[in-house]
Protein backbone atom coordinates (compact mmCIF):
# COMPACT_ATOMS: atom_id res chain seq x y z
CA UNK A 1 0.00 0.00 0.00
CA UNK A 2 3.01 2.30 0.35
CA UNK A 3 3.64 3.09 -3.27
CA UNK A 4 6.26 5.77 -2.76
CA UNK A 5 9.65 5.35 -4.38
CA UNK A 6 12.60 6.13 -2.14
CA UNK A 7 16.27 6.73 -2.88
CA UNK A 8 18.66 6.11 0.04
CA UNK A 9 22.17 7.57 -0.14
CA UNK A 10 24.63 6.39 2.53
CA UNK A 11 28.28 5.38 2.28
CA UNK A 12 28.02 2.79 5.07
CA UNK A 13 27.10 -0.57 3.45
CA UNK A 14 25.59 -1.93 6.68
CA UNK A 15 23.25 1.04 7.08
CA UNK A 16 22.38 0.89 3.35
CA UNK A 17 21.40 -2.76 3.70
CA UNK A 18 19.36 -1.98 6.81
CA UNK A 19 17.42 0.82 5.08
CA UNK A 20 16.78 -1.38 2.07
CA UNK A 21 15.45 -4.22 4.21
CA UNK A 22 13.27 -2.18 6.56
CA UNK A 23 11.77 0.12 3.92
CA UNK A 24 11.07 -2.78 1.51
CA UNK A 25 9.35 -4.67 4.30
CA UNK A 26 7.06 -1.65 4.79
CA UNK A 27 6.17 -1.81 1.12
CA UNK A 28 8.25 1.07 -0.22
CA UNK A 29 10.19 0.76 -3.47
CA UNK A 30 13.79 1.32 -2.43
CA UNK A 31 16.89 2.10 -4.45
CA UNK A 32 20.25 2.60 -2.74
CA UNK A 33 23.34 4.63 -3.65
CA UNK A 34 26.83 4.33 -2.08
CA UNK A 35 27.62 8.04 -2.40
CA UNK A 36 26.30 11.40 -3.59
CA UNK A 37 27.59 11.00 -7.15
CA UNK A 38 25.77 7.68 -7.62
CA UNK A 39 22.62 9.15 -6.09
CA UNK A 40 22.80 12.12 -8.49
CA UNK A 41 23.10 9.72 -11.45
CA UNK A 42 20.07 7.76 -10.21
CA UNK A 43 18.09 11.00 -9.83
CA UNK A 44 18.77 11.65 -13.51
CA UNK A 45 17.64 8.21 -14.58
CA UNK A 46 14.61 7.57 -12.35
CA UNK A 47 11.75 9.34 -10.62
CA UNK A 48 11.70 9.33 -6.81
CA UNK A 49 9.15 10.62 -4.30
CA UNK A 50 11.59 10.81 -1.40
CA UNK A 51 15.37 10.98 -1.00
CA UNK A 52 16.89 9.92 2.33
CA UNK A 53 20.51 11.00 2.54
CA UNK A 54 23.36 10.98 5.01
CA UNK A 55 24.65 14.51 5.43
CA UNK A 56 28.31 13.46 5.38
CA UNK A 57 29.45 11.31 2.47
CA UNK A 58 32.82 11.00 0.71
CA UNK A 59 33.36 12.73 -2.64
CA UNK A 60 32.23 16.09 -4.02
CA UNK A 61 28.53 15.51 -3.46
CA UNK A 62 27.54 15.46 0.21
CA UNK A 63 24.03 15.51 1.66
CA UNK A 64 23.51 19.27 1.22
CA UNK A 65 24.69 19.13 -2.41
CA UNK A 66 22.44 16.14 -3.08
CA UNK A 67 19.50 18.04 -1.55
CA UNK A 68 20.15 20.87 -4.00
CA UNK A 69 20.40 18.49 -6.95
CA UNK A 70 17.17 16.69 -5.96
CA UNK A 71 15.25 19.98 -5.63
CA UNK A 72 16.55 21.08 -9.03
CA UNK A 73 15.27 17.84 -10.58
CA UNK A 74 11.82 18.48 -9.12
CA UNK A 75 10.50 20.59 -6.26
CA UNK A 76 8.13 17.69 -5.57
CA UNK A 77 10.94 15.40 -4.37
CA UNK A 78 11.03 15.47 -0.56
CA UNK A 79 14.42 15.09 1.10
CA UNK A 80 15.05 13.71 4.60
CA UNK A 81 18.59 14.16 5.91
CA UNK A 82 20.32 11.85 8.37
CA UNK A 83 22.70 13.47 10.78
CA UNK A 84 25.00 12.59 13.63
CA UNK A 85 23.74 13.75 17.01
CA UNK A 86 26.51 16.33 17.25
CA UNK A 87 25.65 18.12 14.00
CA UNK A 88 22.02 19.10 14.46
CA UNK A 89 22.89 22.64 13.32
CA UNK A 90 23.80 21.30 9.88
CA UNK A 91 20.47 19.48 9.77
CA UNK A 92 18.61 22.69 10.58
CA UNK A 93 20.59 24.38 7.83
CA UNK A 94 19.48 21.59 5.46
CA UNK A 95 15.85 22.23 6.39
CA UNK A 96 16.29 25.92 5.63
CA UNK A 97 17.55 24.84 2.22
CA UNK A 98 14.43 22.79 1.56
CA UNK A 99 14.78 19.43 3.35
CA UNK A 100 11.41 18.30 4.72
CA UNK A 101 12.83 16.71 7.88
CA UNK A 102 15.92 15.29 9.58
CA UNK A 103 16.63 12.19 11.62
CA UNK A 104 19.45 11.64 14.10
CA UNK A 105 21.71 8.58 14.08
CA UNK A 106 21.10 5.85 15.01
CA UNK A 107 17.95 5.98 12.91
CA UNK A 108 14.75 5.07 14.69
CA UNK A 109 12.79 3.34 11.95
CA UNK A 110 9.38 3.73 13.60
CA UNK A 111 10.00 7.46 13.61
CA UNK A 112 11.08 7.36 9.97
CA UNK A 113 7.95 5.43 8.96
CA UNK A 114 5.77 8.05 10.67
CA UNK A 115 7.51 10.85 8.79
CA UNK A 116 7.12 8.94 5.51
CA UNK A 117 3.41 8.41 6.15
CA UNK A 118 2.98 12.14 6.71
CA UNK A 119 4.83 12.87 3.45
CA UNK A 120 2.65 10.33 1.67
CA UNK A 121 -0.51 11.98 3.05
CA UNK A 122 0.59 15.43 1.92
CA UNK A 123 1.47 14.05 -1.52
CA UNK A 124 -1.97 12.41 -1.77
CA UNK A 125 -3.65 15.70 -0.82
CA UNK A 126 -1.52 17.54 -3.35
CA UNK A 127 -2.47 15.04 -6.02
CA UNK A 128 -6.12 15.37 -5.09
CA UNK A 129 -5.92 19.16 -5.26
CA UNK A 130 -4.18 18.84 -8.62
CA UNK A 131 -6.89 16.48 -9.92
CA UNK A 132 -9.61 18.87 -8.75
CA UNK A 133 -7.84 21.78 -10.40
CA UNK A 134 -7.51 19.77 -13.59
CA UNK A 135 -11.23 18.91 -13.50
CA UNK A 136 -12.02 22.57 -12.88
CA UNK A 137 -9.86 23.60 -15.83
CA UNK A 138 -11.62 21.19 -18.18
CA UNK A 139 -15.04 22.39 -17.04
CA UNK A 140 -13.94 26.01 -17.17
CA UNK A 141 -12.47 25.73 -20.67
CA UNK A 142 -15.58 24.09 -21.99
CA UNK A 143 -17.85 26.67 -20.34
CA UNK A 144 -15.61 29.51 -21.54
CA UNK A 145 -15.94 28.44 -25.20
CA UNK A 146 -19.74 28.26 -24.92
CA UNK A 147 -19.91 31.63 -23.19
CA UNK A 148 -17.59 33.23 -25.75
CA UNK A 149 -19.71 31.94 -28.62
CA UNK A 150 -22.87 33.28 -27.00
CA UNK A 151 -21.20 36.59 -26.17
CA UNK A 152 -20.11 37.13 -29.79
CA UNK A 153 -23.45 36.01 -31.27
CA UNK A 154 -25.35 38.17 -28.81
CA UNK A 155 -23.19 41.18 -29.60
CA UNK A 156 -23.74 40.71 -33.36
CA UNK A 157 -27.51 40.46 -32.78
CA UNK A 158 -27.44 43.57 -30.65
CA UNK A 159 -25.61 45.49 -33.36
CA UNK A 160 -28.11 44.26 -35.94
CA UNK A 161 -31.01 45.37 -33.78
CA UNK A 162 -29.40 48.79 -33.38
CA UNK A 163 -29.12 49.12 -37.17
CA UNK A 164 -32.73 48.02 -37.67
CA UNK A 165 -33.87 50.52 -35.08
CA UNK A 166 -32.03 53.35 -36.82
CA UNK A 167 -33.30 52.28 -40.22
CA UNK A 168 -36.94 51.75 -39.32
CA UNK A 169 -37.05 54.98 -37.33
CA UNK A 170 -35.63 57.01 -40.22
CA UNK A 171 -38.66 59.04 -41.38
CA UNK A 172 -36.81 60.58 -44.30
CA UNK A 173 -37.27 57.35 -46.26
CA UNK A 174 -40.60 55.90 -47.36
CA UNK A 175 -41.90 52.87 -45.54
CA UNK A 176 -41.55 50.50 -48.49
CA UNK A 177 -37.84 51.08 -48.89
CA UNK A 178 -37.25 50.95 -45.12
CA UNK A 179 -38.94 47.54 -44.94
CA UNK A 180 -37.01 46.33 -47.98
CA UNK A 181 -33.68 47.36 -46.44
CA UNK A 182 -34.65 45.87 -43.08
CA UNK A 183 -35.44 42.55 -44.76
CA UNK A 184 -32.08 42.74 -46.53
CA UNK A 185 -30.29 43.11 -43.16
CA UNK A 186 -32.22 40.14 -41.75
CA UNK A 187 -31.48 37.98 -44.80
CA UNK A 188 -27.75 38.68 -44.53
CA UNK A 189 -27.46 37.75 -40.88
CA UNK B 1 -17.22 25.31 16.68
CA UNK B 2 -19.55 28.28 17.10
CA UNK B 3 -22.94 27.56 15.49
CA UNK B 4 -24.59 30.18 13.34
CA UNK B 5 -28.38 30.70 13.45
CA UNK B 6 -30.48 31.63 10.38
CA UNK B 7 -30.93 35.17 11.77
CA UNK B 8 -27.20 35.49 12.30
CA UNK B 9 -26.53 34.34 8.73
CA UNK B 10 -28.67 37.26 7.51
CA UNK B 11 -26.88 39.65 9.85
CA UNK B 12 -23.37 38.51 8.92
CA UNK B 13 -23.95 38.25 5.14
CA UNK B 14 -25.41 41.78 5.18
CA UNK B 15 -22.37 43.01 7.11
CA UNK B 16 -19.94 41.29 4.71
CA UNK B 17 -21.80 42.85 1.79
CA UNK B 18 -21.50 46.31 3.35
CA UNK B 19 -17.77 46.09 4.00
CA UNK B 20 -16.72 44.27 0.82
CA UNK B 21 -19.48 44.09 -1.79
CA UNK B 22 -19.18 40.30 -1.66
CA UNK B 23 -22.68 38.89 -1.80
CA UNK B 24 -23.28 35.61 0.00
CA UNK B 25 -26.70 34.04 0.13
CA UNK B 26 -28.13 31.87 2.88
CA UNK B 27 -26.77 28.69 1.30
CA UNK B 28 -23.26 29.74 2.35
CA UNK B 29 -23.69 28.75 6.00
CA UNK B 30 -20.86 26.23 5.84
CA UNK B 31 -18.49 28.72 4.26
CA UNK B 32 -19.28 31.33 6.91
CA UNK B 33 -18.74 28.92 9.76
CA UNK B 34 -15.51 27.42 8.48
CA UNK B 35 -13.93 30.73 7.51
CA UNK B 36 -15.08 32.92 10.39
CA UNK B 37 -14.95 30.51 13.31
CA UNK B 38 -11.28 31.09 14.10
CA UNK B 39 -11.67 34.89 14.18
CA UNK B 40 -14.85 34.70 16.28
CA UNK B 41 -13.17 32.43 18.82
CA UNK B 42 -10.03 34.52 18.88
CA UNK B 43 -12.19 37.55 19.73
CA UNK B 44 -13.81 35.54 22.52
CA UNK B 45 -17.28 35.80 21.01
CA UNK B 46 -20.15 33.79 22.48
CA UNK B 47 -22.24 33.96 19.32
CA UNK B 48 -22.16 35.36 15.80
CA UNK B 49 -24.43 38.16 16.97
CA UNK B 50 -21.79 39.05 19.54
CA UNK B 51 -19.14 38.74 16.79
CA UNK B 52 -21.09 41.11 14.55
CA UNK B 53 -21.41 43.65 17.37
CA UNK B 54 -17.70 43.48 18.20
CA UNK B 55 -16.69 43.83 14.54
CA UNK B 56 -18.89 46.89 14.06
CA UNK B 57 -17.68 48.51 17.28
CA UNK B 58 -13.99 47.96 16.51
CA UNK B 59 -12.67 51.43 15.62
CA UNK B 60 -9.30 50.02 14.50
CA UNK B 61 -11.16 47.98 11.83
CA UNK B 62 -8.88 45.07 12.63
CA UNK B 63 -11.75 42.57 12.88
CA UNK B 64 -13.26 43.91 9.66
CA UNK B 65 -9.92 43.39 7.89
CA UNK B 66 -9.62 39.87 9.22
CA UNK B 67 -13.13 39.04 8.04
CA UNK B 68 -12.35 40.33 4.55
CA UNK B 69 -9.10 38.35 4.44
CA UNK B 70 -10.96 35.21 5.49
CA UNK B 71 -13.95 35.56 3.19
CA UNK B 72 -12.27 36.71 -0.03
CA UNK B 73 -11.14 33.89 -2.30
CA UNK B 74 -7.48 33.95 -3.18
CA UNK B 75 -7.34 30.96 -5.47
CA UNK B 76 -4.97 32.07 -8.20
CA UNK B 77 -1.96 30.86 -10.13
CA UNK B 78 0.84 32.20 -12.21
CA UNK B 79 -0.43 32.32 -15.78
CA UNK B 80 -3.82 31.07 -14.56
CA UNK B 81 -5.69 30.21 -17.76
CA UNK B 82 -3.16 30.72 -20.56
CA UNK B 83 -5.69 32.51 -22.85
CA UNK B 84 -5.41 36.05 -21.47
CA UNK B 85 -1.61 35.94 -21.36
CA UNK B 86 -1.34 34.76 -24.96
CA UNK B 87 -3.81 37.47 -25.85
CA UNK B 88 -1.63 40.06 -24.11
CA UNK B 89 1.60 38.74 -25.59
CA UNK B 90 0.51 38.27 -29.21
CA UNK B 91 -2.13 40.91 -29.72
CA UNK B 92 -2.89 43.51 -27.07
CA UNK B 93 0.60 44.53 -25.94
CA UNK B 94 2.17 44.72 -29.45
CA UNK B 95 -0.82 46.74 -30.72
CA UNK B 96 -0.84 49.09 -27.75
CA UNK B 97 2.92 49.61 -27.77
CA UNK B 98 2.85 50.48 -31.48
CA UNK B 99 -0.01 52.92 -30.92
CA UNK B 100 1.59 54.55 -27.87
CA UNK B 101 5.10 54.67 -29.39
CA UNK B 102 3.72 56.57 -32.40
CA UNK B 103 2.35 59.20 -30.02
CA UNK B 104 5.55 59.59 -28.02
CA UNK B 105 8.44 59.68 -30.48
CA UNK B 106 10.60 61.91 -28.24
CA UNK B 107 9.67 60.56 -24.85
CA UNK B 108 9.25 57.19 -23.21
CA UNK B 109 6.33 55.05 -24.28
CA UNK B 110 3.71 55.04 -21.55
CA UNK B 111 1.56 52.11 -20.60
CA UNK B 112 -0.73 51.73 -17.60
CA UNK B 113 -2.15 48.36 -16.65
CA UNK B 114 -4.54 47.62 -13.78
CA UNK B 115 -5.19 44.24 -12.21
CA UNK B 116 -8.43 45.14 -10.44
CA UNK B 117 -8.58 42.08 -8.19
CA UNK B 118 -4.91 41.25 -7.92
CA UNK B 119 -5.22 38.76 -5.05
CA UNK B 120 -1.72 37.59 -4.08
CA UNK B 121 -0.14 39.15 -7.17
CA UNK B 122 0.36 36.19 -9.54
CA UNK B 123 -1.62 37.81 -12.37
CA UNK B 124 0.30 41.08 -12.32
CA UNK B 125 3.71 39.41 -11.98
CA UNK B 126 2.77 37.11 -14.89
CA UNK B 127 2.08 40.24 -16.96
CA UNK B 128 5.39 41.75 -15.83
CA UNK B 129 7.15 38.59 -17.04
CA UNK B 130 5.33 38.75 -20.39
CA UNK B 131 6.35 42.41 -20.76
CA UNK B 132 9.95 41.66 -19.85
CA UNK B 133 10.13 38.86 -22.45
CA UNK B 134 8.38 40.93 -25.10
CA UNK B 135 10.27 44.20 -24.67
CA UNK B 136 13.70 43.18 -23.40
CA UNK B 137 15.22 46.58 -22.70
CA UNK B 138 12.64 48.32 -20.54
CA UNK B 139 14.45 51.67 -20.39
CA UNK B 140 12.54 53.04 -23.38
CA UNK B 141 9.23 52.48 -21.64
CA UNK B 142 7.41 53.90 -18.70
CA UNK B 143 5.13 51.10 -17.61
CA UNK B 144 2.90 51.25 -14.57
CA UNK B 145 1.49 47.97 -13.31
CA UNK B 146 -1.05 48.49 -10.56
CA UNK B 147 -2.66 45.71 -8.57
CA UNK B 148 -5.49 46.28 -6.13
CA UNK B 149 -7.36 43.94 -3.85
CA UNK B 150 -9.78 44.24 -0.98
CA UNK B 151 -7.79 41.91 1.28
CA UNK B 152 -4.89 43.42 3.27
CA UNK B 153 -3.30 40.01 3.63
CA UNK B 154 -3.41 39.43 -0.14
CA UNK B 155 -1.95 42.89 -0.84
CA UNK B 156 0.85 42.28 1.68
CA UNK B 157 1.78 38.94 0.12
CA UNK B 158 1.59 40.37 -3.40
CA UNK B 159 3.93 43.22 -2.41
CA UNK B 160 6.42 40.81 -0.82
CA UNK B 161 6.52 38.73 -4.01
CA UNK B 162 7.05 35.59 -1.91
CA UNK B 163 5.34 32.30 -2.62
CA UNK B 164 5.49 28.84 -1.12
CA UNK B 165 6.14 25.80 -3.24
CA UNK B 166 2.44 24.97 -3.56
CA UNK B 167 1.68 28.43 -4.89
CA UNK B 168 4.59 28.40 -7.29
CA UNK B 169 4.91 25.03 -8.89
CA UNK B 170 1.70 24.88 -10.89
CA UNK B 171 1.26 27.11 -13.89
CA UNK B 172 4.82 28.35 -13.98
CA UNK B 173 7.17 26.75 -16.51
CA UNK B 174 10.55 25.64 -15.21
CA UNK B 175 12.51 28.10 -17.37
CA UNK B 176 10.45 31.05 -16.13
CA UNK B 177 10.78 29.87 -12.55
CA UNK B 178 14.57 29.77 -12.66
CA UNK B 179 14.81 32.99 -14.67
CA UNK B 180 12.48 35.20 -12.64
CA UNK B 181 12.50 33.72 -9.15
CA UNK B 182 15.05 32.78 -6.55
CA UNK B 183 14.48 30.28 -3.78
CA UNK B 184 15.23 30.60 -0.12
CA UNK B 185 14.55 27.17 1.32
CA UNK B 186 10.90 26.36 0.59
CA UNK B 187 10.06 29.94 -0.35
CA UNK B 188 10.32 31.43 -3.83
CA UNK B 189 10.72 35.14 -4.33
CA UNK B 190 10.09 37.18 -7.47
CA UNK B 191 13.32 38.84 -8.65
CA UNK B 192 13.65 42.52 -7.77
CA UNK B 193 13.55 43.65 -11.38
CA UNK B 194 10.10 42.09 -11.88
CA UNK B 195 8.89 43.03 -8.42
CA UNK B 196 9.83 46.68 -8.92
CA UNK B 197 7.56 46.87 -11.96
CA UNK B 198 4.41 46.16 -9.95
CA UNK B 199 2.66 48.15 -7.24
CA UNK B 200 -0.05 46.82 -5.01
CA UNK B 201 -2.53 48.54 -2.73
CA UNK B 202 -5.83 47.96 -1.04
CA UNK B 203 -8.90 49.08 -2.92
CA UNK B 204 -12.61 48.28 -2.68
CA UNK B 205 -14.19 47.98 -6.13
CA UNK B 206 -17.47 49.20 -4.63
CA UNK B 207 -15.97 52.62 -3.92
CA UNK B 208 -15.82 55.47 -6.48
CA UNK B 209 -12.94 55.27 -8.98
CA UNK B 210 -11.46 58.66 -8.12
CA UNK B 211 -7.80 59.52 -8.67
CA UNK B 212 -7.01 56.31 -10.55
CA UNK B 213 -6.40 58.04 -13.88
CA UNK B 214 -6.91 56.23 -17.18
CA UNK B 215 -5.73 52.73 -18.03
CA UNK B 216 -4.64 51.11 -21.27
CA UNK B 217 -5.49 47.64 -20.02
CA UNK B 218 -7.79 46.59 -17.19
CA UNK B 219 -7.98 43.00 -16.01
CA UNK B 220 -11.01 42.26 -13.87
CA UNK B 221 -11.14 38.48 -13.74
CA UNK B 222 -13.24 36.26 -11.53
CA UNK B 223 -14.21 38.90 -8.99
CA UNK B 224 -17.51 40.30 -10.28
CA UNK B 225 -18.93 36.78 -9.91
CA UNK B 226 -19.11 37.46 -6.17
CA UNK B 227 -21.18 40.63 -6.68
CA UNK B 228 -24.91 41.19 -7.25
CA UNK B 229 -26.08 41.94 -10.80
CA UNK B 230 -26.66 45.59 -9.84
CA UNK B 231 -23.13 45.94 -8.45
CA UNK B 232 -21.66 44.24 -11.53
CA UNK B 233 -23.37 46.83 -13.73
CA UNK B 234 -21.96 49.66 -11.61
CA UNK B 235 -18.50 48.10 -11.55
CA UNK B 236 -18.13 47.67 -15.32
CA UNK B 237 -19.60 51.11 -15.93
CA UNK B 238 -16.92 52.58 -13.67
CA UNK B 239 -14.26 50.53 -15.47
CA UNK B 240 -15.52 51.93 -18.80
CA UNK B 241 -14.97 55.42 -17.33
CA UNK B 242 -11.30 54.76 -16.50
CA UNK B 243 -10.39 52.94 -19.72
CA UNK B 244 -8.60 54.78 -22.54
CA UNK B 245 -10.83 55.04 -25.68
CA UNK B 246 -8.70 52.39 -27.42
CA UNK B 247 -7.98 50.48 -24.20
CA UNK B 248 -8.64 46.82 -23.48
CA UNK B 249 -10.68 45.05 -20.82
CA UNK B 250 -10.12 41.38 -19.97
CA UNK B 251 -12.62 39.54 -17.77
CA UNK B 252 -12.67 35.95 -16.52
CA UNK B 253 -12.97 33.27 -19.20
CA UNK B 254 -16.40 32.14 -17.97
CA UNK B 255 -17.74 35.65 -17.34
CA UNK B 256 -19.96 37.66 -19.66
CA UNK B 257 -20.90 41.32 -20.00
CA UNK B 258 -24.19 40.55 -21.76
CA UNK B 259 -26.89 42.54 -20.01
CA UNK B 260 -24.26 44.12 -17.76
CA UNK B 261 -22.53 46.90 -19.68
CA UNK B 262 -23.60 47.86 -23.22
CA UNK B 263 -20.65 50.27 -23.52
CA UNK B 264 -18.31 47.36 -24.28
CA UNK B 265 -18.08 45.28 -27.45
CA UNK B 266 -16.64 41.76 -27.21
CA UNK B 267 -13.92 40.85 -29.72
CA UNK B 268 -12.44 37.44 -30.26
CA UNK B 269 -8.80 36.64 -30.88
CA UNK B 270 -7.79 32.99 -31.17
CA UNK B 271 -9.52 31.29 -28.25
CA UNK B 272 -9.97 34.35 -26.05
CA UNK B 273 -12.25 37.33 -25.81
CA UNK B 274 -11.40 40.89 -24.91
CA UNK B 275 -13.58 43.97 -24.72
CA UNK B 276 -13.24 47.46 -26.09
CA UNK B 277 -15.38 50.56 -25.76
CA UNK B 278 -17.95 51.14 -28.49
Amino acid sequence: MNSMTILVADDDPVIRKLFEKRLSREGYEVTVAADGAEAARLLDAMVFDVVITDLVMPGDIGGIELLKIAKERSVEIEVIVITAHSSVDTAVDAMKKGAVDYLEKPVNFDELFLRLEKISEVKALMKNAGDLREAMNVTENSAAQTIQDLEIINSAHQQMLDRLEDLLGNHHQDEGSRIEQALQILENR
Amino acid sequence: MLKITPEEIKLITKYIYEISGIYLDESKKYLLETRLNAIAEEQGCSSYQDFHRKAKADASKLIERKIIDAISTNETLFFRDTGPFQLLQHKILPELIDARAAKSSFSKTNLKIWSAASSTGQELYSIAIVLQELLGDMSKYSIKLIGTDISDAAVAQASSGKYNKFEIERGLARDKLTKYFSSVGQTWKVNDQIRAMANFRKFNLMSPFIGLGKFDIVLCRNVAIYFTLEDRKKLFNKIADVLEPDGYLIIGSTESLTGICPRFIPKRHLRSIFYQLK
